[in-house]
């Protein structure tokens, strides 16, 4: 089959929507499968050899779902796409949060093949989807199968769509990267027991509910430090909650590099994320099952579809610093309890592996072509690429 | 350096660390010439132990004043490069990086224990340390403990991110040494300077000074290869990692003459290094006795 991955996503920076895109790309390489990317992208070179990529789009900051989303509003996608889908003859197109403006979009309106559609994102609300369900609702009849990542983001979109069939597929996790006896950052092992965070820095991560329960913990426990992985907006205010508060043993390690990521994790002994809502998946938590560590989060939906409490973690409601704290105490004393949780989730993730994900998204290719075939010829909803934009 | 220093430090790196990297050298070349002429002390020291290294040095002061010069720059462009590694990407360093002597690396890699690199004072390790540390073996520096000690946290924080492990030179930075040796991973160090205070009295240069015989003692326990290295700045402002033939360390039963023979043949090729690269030895500080 040929693939073409749509992203609505800057692609020369991290997140977990181009994460996904980029693993499924190699999966589907792997597979034998011919695979192309669309994506907006801030920089020409965005450090991804395994499929061809074509950069459509600059990318501009817009806030979104108490984050920044960078996506392309250009209106001179379709000119572009339309030569490059003509020319490549797609079997399948898959469109990475295909309400997503402006490349998605106009892609989904363009294309005459088979389209699959995959919703990441989770929120209380979508005041896009609530306002503009008559104008997108005929975006989604282009889709011949949808995919949701977790339930959470299933009922997200039925909540303004309803009857929208999505099948479940969650987000995967390369296990031959995140494994446990990883080399350590060898400064960061010692007899201190390593407290891990890794997400962007910004509010809905709930890293001030981290900050303040360690301000407890290392109370209680001194032995303990606070390893910060990733940047954002919130760098400022967490720094200098650190300074005010004289708080010991903290890393902001700042931006790390995918391929030292796994590093921070081998060098951790309990994974904690805190957010305090919007989360649709968590690909962190995978990525701290599949190292080996023991995880205290927060109890948002998302993570609820991916954690079972008291089997490889221990939970709290969000915005809790106290029984954050108190979770973390417990854990930080407790040894034992460490290593059977991390035990379990180790065991358990090996069903996130990307090979078995990327199987089931490639079932969904194939029913997805049958449906295309089965159905009359789609009049293309754009007769010159002018009417597209 | 003192609080107020790192403070300062701090504002200086976080601005050069968002400046292109030709505009951050041409700072680091202003400030060099600044340093350069009212330095009270480095330049004094400096000079003296260039002309230790490179005796013709020393009947030819005008010689002697533009290496020194030089060597200032090229200090200040290594600063220049360390400001700039939190930002830095190692996708965007790999082509800066040229390497000789690679099958040397390659043979102490078969050896499967393990690699100790051998260098001294010269060049941007961090741009090597990085680049091995993501394509070959996790990389560790042994080095010292800097003062303040927010600095030091400064400095392996930013080496971390990069994939770089700091160990002190102290019994829990050794005991981590063994660790990663054993896990054939790789260990930086510099012997061409006493920092612990704990050296040993041997021909450096064919003068006596203080030098640690550490590297010497853990190759001769653990069997790992030594390999000398100097890494050093191109005039394109690339980088030439410079590997040598491998030192392997072979015990008679005498520890302490093994420890001193597999020393003085790693000084030898370090004294190579440095008598080709004058202008890339910064050390403005005492090493042997009788100097400023």
């Amino acid at each position: 089959m040929k693939v073409g991955l749509v992203s609505p996503y800057d692609f020369a920076t991290a997140g977990g929507v181009n994460d996904h895109v980029r693993h499924l790309a190699v999966q589907l390489q792997k597979a034998g499968h011919e695979t192309r990317i669309f994506a907006p992208s801030s920089r020409s070179d965005v450090g991804f050899e395994a499929a061809r990529f074509y950069r459509i789009g600059t990318p501009i900051a817009v806030p979104a779902n108490d984050s920044v989303a960078r996506i392309t509003l250009s209106f001179h996608l379709a000119n572009q796409v339309d030569a490059i889908v003509a020319d490549e003859k797609f079997d399948v197109l898959h469109f990475h949060e295909p309400l997503m403006p402006a490349l998605p979009m106009t892609m989904l309106r363009m294309s005459n093949t088979a389209n699959v559609g995959t919703f990441h994102a989770f929120a209380r609300s979508n005041i896009g989807y609530y306002y503009g369900r008559p104008l997108l609702k005929p975006y989604l009849g282009h889709l011949d199968r949808a995919i949701a990542v977790s339930e959470p983001a299933r009922d997200f979109v039925n909540r303004y769509f309803p009857h929208f069939a999505m099948r479940v597929i969650p987000n995967g996790i390369d296990l031959n990267v995140y494994r446990p006896g990883l080399a350590p950052i060898r400064h960061l092992r010692d007899e201190n027991v390593n407290i891990l965070f890794v997400g962007r820095l910004e509010k809905r991560k709930g890293l001030g509910d981290l900050l303040r329960a360690y301000r407890v913990l290392n109370e209680r426990v001194p032995e303990t430090r606070l390893i910060i992985v990733g940047d954002g907006p919130q760098r400022g205010r967490v720094e200098s909650y650190v300074q005010r508060h004289r708080l010991n043993n903290v890393i902001l390690a700042g931006f790390v590099p995918d391929r030292v990521k796994p590093r921070y994790y081998s060098s951790a002994d309990i994974f904690c994320a805190p957010a305090t809502g919007a989360e649709s998946f968590g690909i962190v938590l995978l990525e701290a099952m599949a190292s080996r560590l023991p995880v205290v989060a927060t109890e948002v939906p998302g993570y609820m579809s991916v954690l079972e409490p008291g089997k490889d973690s221990v939970t709290v409601p969000p915005k809790n610093w106290r029984e954050l704290a108190a979770s973390l105490v417990i854990l930080a004393r407790d040894a034992e309890l460490r290593h059977r949780l991390a035990d379990y989730g180790l065991n358990k993730v090996r069903r996130y592996s990307w090979e078995r994900v990327a199987a089931d998204v490639i079932e969904v290719y194939q029913q997805a072509r049958k449906a295309h075939a089965a159905q009359p010829a789609r009049e293309l909803e754009v007769s010159g690429v002018h009417h597209a934009v | 350096m003192g609080e107020w220093t790192w403070r300062a430090f701090k504002v200086v790196q976080s601005f050069v660390a968002r400046l292109p990297r030709p505009w951050a050298y041409a700072l680091a070349v202003a400030a060099s010439r600044i340093a350069w002429w009212f330095s009270p002390l480095a330049r004094p020291r400096l000079e003296y132990n260039l002309t230790i290294a490179c005796p013709e040095l020393a009947d030819d002061p005008k010689e002697l004043r533009r290496i020194s010069r030089l060597n200032f720059r090229n200090h200040a462009k290594a600063y220049a490069d360390l400001m700039q590694l939190p930002r830095a990407r190692v996708e965007a360093m790999r082509p800066r990086l040229k390497v000789q002597g690679w099958e040397h690396l390659e043979q102490a890699r078969t050896i499967g224990k393990g690699v100790l690199v051998v260098s001294c004072h010269m060049g941007s390790y961090e741009e090597v340390a990085a680049i091995w540390s993501a394509t070959l073996a996790p990389v560790s520096f042994f080095a010292e403990e800097l003062e303040p000690r927010a600095l030091f946290e400064w400095y392996r924080d930013t080496r971390a991110r990069l994939g770089i492990s700091v160990l002190t030179l102290d019994h829990g930075g050794i005991r981590k040494v063994l660790e990663a040796l054993r896990e054939q991973e790789m260990v930086i160090t510099a012997i061409d300077r006493d920092i612990t205070g704990t050296g040993h009295m041997m021909p450096f240069f064919g003068k006596p000074a203080p030098i640690p015989l550490g590297p010497a003692a853990i190759a001769l326990r653990t069997g790992t290869p030594l390999f000398p290295v100097c890494v050093y700045r191109l005039p394109d402002d690339t980088y030439m990692a410079e590997g040598t033939a491998l030192v392997i360390a072979e015990s008679t039963g005498d520890g302490r003459a093994d420890q001193e023979r597999t020393t003085g043949l790693l000084l030898r090729r370090l004294e190579q290094f440095i008598q080709a690269h004058p202008e890339q030895w910064h050390v403005p500080h005492r090493i042997w006795e009788g100097g400023p």
